[in-house]
């Protein structure tokens, strides 16, 4: 168990492409990290780097008190869970996670104790004499976490380990994999491009975009204040809408209407609404934005409604009985109303958030 | 496999596209190989004007003599070694290549040139080279003190056709191994590597494994090639010589049928050397296909 440092961390190939720049993140021992971003942002990269597989090129990564740099694999005390499981096919289940112990002159005694409590743990007693290929997805998922947790390192990398099975099974993965490792307390990273594997499973959520830090924080915060319109869109599904929209003189005006915008400067803005913050009915002395029905979306516990707002498509979503007509008026919360500037990043007006509603 | 049929209008055209290769297959294998058959059972005087039915009596004979006997055994060290060294070599360029990542297409294009070199040319090739008078081989071991001639020393001759019959395989091998190592994901190397394996111990507990089914195929690949298409090499080189110790089976058919005319004799070893690449086969199609898959 351990804590990673990584600091101005970055990652260039040959032939100059940088692949991940000046990273820098504390994550704390025990903590779960999910990086998380589209593909090509550098999520894997980096975590390859905290594994040992890609060559650092700038700036320290630190496991404990150690800087592992120039340290193989094999010597940095850390486990992975590869998207691909990565189980050798020609061993037993038992053989594979004996495997790593056993390179490392682990006695025999205490080689089956660590296995046989592994199993027990991943409920994969029954299948320790199985070949892979005898096993489920979720079987080899189980095997592939089993793999890790006999080895009971400083850290566990997870890449993208649940892209390869059925959505249902996803959802129960993710739930055991956070159970488990609330349970043994190691530190973890996981990387994924899933936003809502990186909301459910995260302690705290860093959302990379094209080699960079975008945002660090808890999912709620993440949510709640995205930094950029980037993360607005990225974080959350459906995700935000973004309408354009004008500031002047402390006021901004969305699809012919106006909200309260204190200290925000005159220009153009982006307007972010999540399509749970609208309702049907004013609450207070809030505009409501004219809105032409498009097309309905049932997804069982709530509905979701397709609007023309201002020659814009927005979203909104309802409770599951909420009958729509097909001219409307949207009421934004305005508590929940997000300001991007012209450089896509956020801009907070402060009184805003304390008064307006 | 799910493979696509098609359908026929007419149920005469398939058979006649099929005719052609059915012809040549009839023509040239199966018509000979009944010949053989039908004359591994007879035997013709000194002369030629006589032919009389001697049932199993020339294979009987081959087993008492002592010349077929040494063949047997020389065609064994001859297959075993040029395989082992065919297949070994060729993994080494394969692991070597798996390694580098720049320049590799030009690499495997080089490689594979010597499986273009006709055997016979190969032989000649590797004659030349290893010729006591003229050869460079000869002049560079005479100066570490080795006293090399082929066509008086038997483990020579040996060692000049199991270089030459496996230099024309390793190419074959190579491009085998290199896409066996390339079909290995990464990810099987890297976990080996957080395992705690280091690159010697990957290689014979990960990639020599998981290359096995490519292993097995080859080395039945290698020891069908040692046994019939090597009689180029062999006629090129040292001709079984010398004191028959390079005389392998499909070398002494030829000789016994067509220098000694004996051809019953030489039908009946054809016969013995068909079962065997009919065993081989079998075993190719049974194991290869089926069993080694991890």
């Amino acid at each position: 168990m351990a804590a990673i440092t990584i600091e101005n961390v970055g990652k260039t190939y040959a032939g100059g492409v940088p692949a991940v720049q000046g990273i820098d993140l504390n994550i704390r021992d025990g903590e779960f990290v999910v990086l998380v971003g589209p593909s090509g942002c550098g999520k894997s990269t980096l975590l390859r780097m905290i594994a040992g597989l890609e060559e650092i090129t700038e700036g320290t990564v630190r496991i404990g008190d150690r800087v592992v740099n120039r340290l193989e694999p094999a010597e940095r005390d850390i486990a992975m869970v590869f998207q691909n499981y990565a189980l050798y096919p020609h061993m037993t289940v038992r053989q594979n996670l004996s495997y790593g112990l056993k390179n490392r002159g682990t006695p025999r005694d205490e080689i089956v104790r660590r296995v046989d409590e592994a199993a027990r743990i991943l409920e994969i007693g029954a299948y320790l004499d199985r070949k892979p290929r005898a096993l489920s997805g979720g079987q080899r998922q189980r095997v592939a976490m089993g793999r890790a947790i006999v080895r009971e390192p400083s850290a566990f990398l997870f890449d993208e380990p649940l892209s390869n099975l059925d959505a249902k099974l996803r959802v129960t993965m993710r739930g055991e994999i956070r159970t488990l490792q609330r349970r043994l307390g190691t530190t973890s990273v996981y990387v994924t491009h899933d936003q809502l594997e990186a909301m459910t499973m995260a302690d705290r959520l860093v959302v990379l975009r094209q080699g960079r830090i975008e945002q660090v924080g808890t999912p709620l915060d993440v949510y709640r204040n995205p930094v950029s319109t980037f993360v607005a869109q990225f974080i959350g599904s459906p995700s935000m809408n973004l309408m354009s929209g004008t500031v002047r003189a402390g006021e901004v005006r969305v699809a012919d209407a106006v909200y309260p915008a204190p200290g925000v400067p005159d220009g153009a803005v982006t307007v972010g609404l999540r399509p749970e913050d609208f309702a049907l009915v004013p609450g207070g002395a809030r505009a409501g934005m004219p809105a032409r029905l498009v097309n309905i979306e049932e997804l069982g516990s709530q509905r979701l409604g397709y609007f023309r707002v201002g020659g814009e498509t927005v979203v909104a979503s309802f409770p599951a009985g909420q009958v729509l007509s097909t001219e409307m008026t949207l009421y934004p919360d305005l508590s929940r109303l997000h300001l991007f500037g012209a450089d896509e990043r956020r801009i907070d007006p402060a009184p805003l958030r304390a008064g307006a509603v | 496999m799910q493979t696509k049929r098609t359908i026929f209008g007419n149920r005469w055209l398939p058979y006649l596209l099929l005719a052609p290769q059915l012809a040549v297959t009839v023509i040239f294998f199966l018509w000979p190989a009944g010949q053989a058959v039908w004359q591994s059972f007879l035997r013709e005087d000194a002369f030629g004007l006589k032919t009389s039915f001697v049932g199993l009596s020339n294979y009987t004979r081959l087993f008492d003599n002592a010349e077929y006997i040494n063949a047997l055994k020389v065609t064994l060290v001859f297959s075993v070694s040029t395989a082992a060294l065919a297949l070994i070599s060729s993994l080494l360029l394969a692991l070597a290549l798996d390694r580098t990542i720049r320049s590799s297409r030009v690499y495997t294009t080089l490689l594979v040139w010597p499986y273009a070199v006709a055997p016979a040319i190969a032989g000649v090739l590797w004659w030349f080279i290893f010729n006591p008078t003229i050869g460079i081989m000869p002049y560079l071991l005479e100066r570490v003190g080795y006293d090399w001639n082929h066509a008086l020393q038997k483990g020579d001759a040996m060692a000049l056709v199991i270089i030459a019959a496996a230099w024309k395989q390793i190419s074959y091998n190579f491009l085998f191994f290199v896409a066996g190592l390339q079909s290995i994901p990464a990810s099987m190397r890297e976990a080996a590597a957080i395992d705690g394996a280091g690159p010697v111990k990957r290689f014979w507990t990960i990639t020599l494994p998981l290359l096995s089914p490519t292993t097995f195929f080859l080395l039945v690949v290698n020891v069908v090639y040692t046994m019939f298409d090597t009689f180029a090499v062999i006629d090129a080189t040292t001709g079984g010589g010398p004191a028959q110790a390079t005389m392998i089976l499909v070398y002494k058919v030829y000789d016994d049928g067509f220098i000694g005319l004996n051809l019953g004799s030489s039908a009946a070893q054809s016969v013995i050397l068909m079962g065997i690449v009919i065993a081989l086969t079998i075993i190719q199609f049974r194991y290869v296909e089926r069993r080694v898959t991890y």
